[in-house]
C-alpha cells in the first residue's frame, strides 16, 4: 500500500526500525525473483498445470446491472471433489467476481483483493473500487505474472456497476488478456454459452432482467449436459445499483428421460 | 531533579545523569499541547472522542482528522503531531494487513499495539532519528475478545485501559473519567459520556471554536469502526452541550 | 531562550516540544509570492501571483500541472517543488496504469504527506521548503488541499499561502459562503480579487495592468474540464471581468470600499458583512 521509504539503510547487519517479520535479522538486499536466479536451461520450470479447478463462469449484462453465474464444483482432475464451493464472490457493493481455473490461485488473488477492500474502508473517504478499476488491476497483475513465466492459472469474470449505476462486465484471463462485452464466459462456457447468448441479443437494446435470467438458466443447463467437469448446482451473483448479492444455490432442470430412447440403455 | 536537560538533551541516544532521556520528554511536551483525546471502554463498545482544535474557517469539516480506521473493527486516535500521526496510522495499517496475509484473520488488538509500540520505541533508541511526538490510542471490538482499549506513549510504552486520555486537558479528563463507571455502560450511555467529558474539559477561553469528533466500534455497530457516525455523534454532541450549559450555571 | 541549541537538526525536540527546523521550513513558504486556491460546486481554481526576478527575465512558474484531474501551485523553494511534482506525477501515472482511472485526490495527498513526514524525522534529510496548494477533481467533486513543509495537509474550502497572503485570506473568509454557488466565471473572479489584495501597495495604485510588473496566472480543473492553465487571452479576459465586477474590491486597508462598481451578480454587501476574523492555525496547536 504505502511507501516506507528510507533514504538508505542506516547501517548494515543491524536492526532497522519498521522491519516486518524479518526473522533473519539484518537488512536483506532486494532480491531478484527466484525464477530469474535459479539454475536450469530456462530458469525454474513452473508447472502450468492447474490442480484443483473450477469450470465455467458465465456473465451477462442487462439494462440495470449484471448477472454472474458459476456452478459450485471444484474438481480434482476428473474427480468431482468439492461439490459445494462458492465460485462467485461479492467483492464490495459494486463488484462481483466469478473465478474459474486453478482454485488455489483464485483464493490467493481474492485474498489480495479483499485486502484492497479493507484499504478502501480505512481511507474512509466514500470512494470504493469500481469494477473497471479492479479489472484493470487484475489485468496488470496477471500480465506481469505471465511475463515472468509464473502465471496465475485463472480465468475470471469481473462484473458490477460503477458509481453512476452504469453496468460493467469484463473477462480477464491468465495471460492478462482483458475485454468487456455484454456477455462473457470462461472455460466451456466460452464455447457453449457465448454463442447461445449472442444469438438471442436484441440488436438495438440491452437485455432485460428476465431475459438475462432465462439465458443464465439455459446456459447453466447446457453446460451441465455437455461439460463433464460440472454439476447441476450453481449460484448466481446479481449486481445492480440497488443491490449486490449472491443468490442460490439453484438446481439445473435435468431431464434424462431421453436416455430410454438410446439403444443399449 | 532538573527538568531542563542542558547538555544531555540533544539526542535520543543519551541518558541524563538522573537516568532520563530528555528527547522523549520533550516529545511528550508536543503531545501535551495537542487537543484532548479520550478513549472509554463500555460493556460491549469502545468510544474514541477528540477535541479538534485545529479549526480554521477555510478548512473543510474533515481537515486535520485525528481518528483513523486501521482495520474493519479497529480505530485509532492520536494526540500530538499530525504528520507523525498519519505516518503511524499507515504503519499500523500495514501491520494489520501483514497479519491478515499470514493468518487470514483480523489482528488481535494487543498484538497490534505491541507491534506499533515497538515501532515507536525503536525511534527513541538512535540519535539519527527523533522520537515520534505522538500518543496513540487504539480501540477495537470483536465477538471473542469484546471491547479493547490500549494507549501508547511517545516513549513506546503501552498499557491496556478501561479509560484513558491524552493531550491538553489530560489531567482534567482523567479526573472527570473517575466519576463514571464505564464498564457497565451501554453504547448510548458511553457515547453520551464521551461527549460530556470532551465538552467539559474544553478550554472555553482559548479553544471555544472546536470540533467534536468521535470514533465508535462495538456490538451495535456490528463490529465495524465508524468515524463521526451521524446519529451517535449527534447524541454525544447534544449530551456534551447540555452538560456544558448545566455546568455553566455553577462555575467550575 | 534555548532556541539556538535545538534548532540545527530536524531530529532534535526543543524543551517546549517544538521542532524548530520544521518551523523554519514552514517560514520558507512565506518567502514565495502569494497564491490562492478556491472551489465551487464543480470547479477548483488556482490563482498565483508571480514576480520576475528582474525586468529582463520571465517570472517563476507557480502553477504546475500534475495530471488531467489535478494540478498544484507552489510557494517557496522551487527546486523542492519540482521534486514533489515529479513524485505526484509518477504516482498519478502509476495509478492510472494499474486502475485506468484517476487517483482519488485525498488518497494521493495522504501518500504525499507520509512521504514528506520521513524528511522531518531523519538526521540526513531536511523538510521540503515549499508549500503546495492542490486543486483536483474526482468522483467526490472538486478539492483544494494545502500541504505544508511540516507534512501536515488540510482539506480546504479555500486557502492562500505565500507572502502577504493575510489580506487574501481575509477576502476569502469574508466571501466563503458565496463560493459554493458561484458560476465558473464568478469563482475565477473571486480568485483574482483575493490575490489582488496581496499586491504590494505601489502596484495597487497603478490600475493599469500593463504597467504592473506582476503576473497573475490562473488554472482551473473540474467537471468536464481537465486541468488547464489559462493562456494569455483568457487571462486578460478574466482580469478585465474581475475589474468590471469591482476593481476597488481590494482589501489593502482594513475597510475596503466595495460599494463602487459592484455589478448585480455580486454578493449583497452592507449589513451582512462580518468583521474579518483572523484564524491562524499554528503548527503547535495539534
Amino acid at each position: 500500500m504505502m511507501n516506507n521509504s528510507f533514504a538508505q539503510p542506516m547501517w548494515s547487519n543491524g536492526p532497522s526500525p519498521g522491519q516486518f517479520y524479518n526473522f533473519m535479522g539484518g537488512n536483506a538486499p532486494t532480491q531478484l525473483p527466484r525464477e530469474l536466479t535459479t539454475a536450469g536451461p530456462f530458469g525454474t520450470k513452473h508447472s502450468t498445470a492447474a490442480i484443483t479447478t473450477g469450470s465455467s463462469v458465465v456473465g451477462i449484462k442487462f439494462d440495470g446491472g449484471v448477472l454472474v453465474a458459476a456452478d459450485t464444483l471444484v474438481s480434482y482432475g476428473s474427480l468431482a471433489r468439492y461439490q459445494d464451493i462458492q465460485r462467485v464472490f461479492k467483492i464490495n457493493n459494486n463488484i462481483l467476481l466469478g473465478g474459474s481455473g486453478d482454485f488455489a490461485d483464485i483464493q490467493s488473488i481474492k485474498r489480495n483483493i479483499d485486502q484492497k477492500m479493507i484499504e478502501d474502508q480505512c481511507y474512509n473517504d466514500g470512494v470504493i473500487m469500481k469494477p473497471g478499476e479492479l479489472a484493470s488491476w487484475l489485468t496488470r497483475v496477471l500480465y506481469n505474472r505471465r511475463s515472468r513465466m509464473n502465471p496465475l492459472y485463472i480465468d475470471v469474470v469481473v462484473g458490477g456497476v460503477d458509481e453512476t449505476g452504469k453496468p460493467f462486465l469484463g473477462n480477464v484471463d491468465m495471460r492478462g488478456r482483458a475485454y468487456n462485452d455484454y456477455v462473457v464466459a470462461t472455460g466451456f462456457g466460452r464455447h457453449l454459452a457465448l454463442p447461445l447468448v449472442r444469438e438471442r441479443k436484441p440488436k438495438d437494446r440491452d437485455f432485460t432482467f428476465e431475459e438475462a435470467t432465462n439465458l443464465i438458466r439455459e446456459s447453466m443447463k447446457v453446460l451441465y449436459y455437455r461439460d463433464t467437469r460440472s454439476i447441476p448446482q450453481y449460484t448466481v451473483g446479481i449486481c445492480t445499483a440497488a443491490d449486490c448479492s449472491i443468490k442460490g444455490p439453484f438446481k439445473v432442470e435435468e431431464n434424462w428421460t431421453f436416455a430410454e430412447t438410446v439403444k443399449g440403455y | 531533579m532538573s527538568t531542563i536537560g542542558t547538555g544531555y538533551d540533544l539526542s535520543a541516544s543519551q541518558f541524563s545523569p538522573d537516568g532520563r532521556v530528555f528527547q522523549i520528554d520533550y516529545a511528550s511536551k508536543a503531545v501535551e499541547k495537542s487537543g484532548t483525546v479520550i478513549g472509554i471502554r463500555g460493556k460491549d463498545c469502545v468510544v474514541l472522542a477528540v477535541e479538534e482544535i485545529v479549526v480554521d474557517k477555510l478548512y473543510e469539516v474533515d481537515a486535520a482528522r485525528r481518528i483513523f480506521t486501521i482495520e474493519k473493527n479497529i480505530g485509532m486516535a492520536i494526540a500530538g503531531l499530525m504528520a507523525d500521526g498519519n505516518f503511524v496510522a499507515d504503519i499500523a495499517r500495514q501491520e494489520a494487513a501483514n497479519f491478515r496475509q499470514q493468518f487470514e484473520r483480523t489482528i488481535p488488538l494487543k498484538h497490534l499495539c505491541d507491534r506499533v509500540a515497538g515501532y515507536i520505541h525503536a525511534y527513541t533508541l538512535y540519535s539519527a532519528v527523533r522520537p515520534f511526538g505522538l500518543s496513540v490510542i487504539f480501540a477495537s471490538w470483536d465477538e471473542t475478545d469484546g471491547p479493547q482499549l490500549y494507549k501508547i506513549e511517545p516513549s513506546g510504552t503501552s498499557f491496556g485501559y478501561y479509560a484513558c486520555a491524552s493531550g491538553k486537558a489530560k489531567q482534567q479528563a482523567k479526573t472527570e473519567m473517575e466519576k463514571y463507571k464505564f464498564a457497565d455502560m451501554s453504547t448510548d450511555e458511553l457515547v453520551q459520556s464521551g461527549g460530556k467529558i470532551i465538552y467539559q474539559v474544553n478550554d472555553e477561553v482559548n479553544n471555544k471554536d472546536f470540533r467534536f469528533e468521535m470514533g465508535i466500534v462495538g456490538r451495535e455497530t456490528n463490529g465495524v469502526h465508524f468515524i463521526n457516525h451521524a446519529s451517535w455523534s449527534q447524541l454525544a454532541i447534544e449530551a456534551g452541550k447540555a452538560a456544558k450549559t448545566a455546568d455553566g450555571d455553577n462555575e467550575i | 531562550m534555548f532556541r539556538n541549541q535545538y534548532d540545527s537538526d530536524v531530529t532534535v525536540w526543543s524543551p517546549q516540544g517544538r521542532l524548530h527546523q520544521v518551523e523554519y521550513a514552514v517560514a520558507a513558504v512565506k518567502l514565495g509570492t502569494a497564491t490562492v486556491g478556491l472551489k465551487n460546486r464543480d470547479y477548483a481554481v488556482l490563482v498565483a501571483l508571480s514576480k520576475p526576478p528582474s525586468e529582463l527575465s520571465a517570472s517563476q512558474r507557480k502553477l504546475i500541472p500534475i495530471d488531467d484531474h489535478l494540478g498544484i501551485s507552489i510557494a517557496g523553494i522551487t527546486a523542492d517543488a519540482r521534486v514533489l511534482s515529479k513524485y505526484l506525477r509518477s504516482e498519478c501515472l502509476s495509478y492510472k496504469h494499474s486502475y485506468e482511472s484517476a487517483f482519488p485526490v485525498s488518497r494521493l495527498i495522504t501518500n504525499l504527506g507520509n512521504k514528506m513526514q520521513t524528511t522531518t524525522q531523519r538526521y540526513d534529510r531536511r523538510p521540503y521548503g515549499v508549500g503546495l496548494l492542490i486543486a483536483g477533481y474526482d468522483e467526490k467533486g472538486p478539492h483544494i488541499y494545502q500541504v505544508e513543509p511540516s507534512a501536515n495537509f488540510f482539506n480546504c474550502v479555500a486557502m492562500t499561502i505565500g507572502s502577504r497572503s493575510q489580506s487574501a485570506r481575509t477576502y476569502l473568509e469574508r466571501n466563503l459562503s458565496d463560493f459554493i454557488n458561484c458560476s465558473k466565471d464568478e469563482i475565477i473572479c473571486h480568485g483574482i480579487h483575493a490575490i489582488r489584495s496581496s499586491l504590494p501597495n505601489d502596484e495597487l495604485l497603478s490600475k493599469d495592468e500593463g504597467a504592473s510588473q506582476l503576473n497573475i496566472t490562473i488554472a482551473i480543473v473540474g467537471k468536464d474540464q481537465p486541468f488547464k492553465i489559462l493562456n494569455e487571452e483568457e487571462n486578460i479576459f478574466y482580469l478585465n471581468m474581475a475589474k468590471k465586477r469591482g476593481a476597488s474590491n481590494i482589501i489593502s486597508k482594513p475597510e475596503g470600499d466595495d460599494d463602487d462598481n459592484s455589478s448585480p451578480g455580486d454578493e449583497p454587501e452592507p449589513s451582512t458583512r462580518r468583521d474579518p476574523l483572523v484564524a491562524v492555525a499554528t503548527m503547535e496547536n495539534q
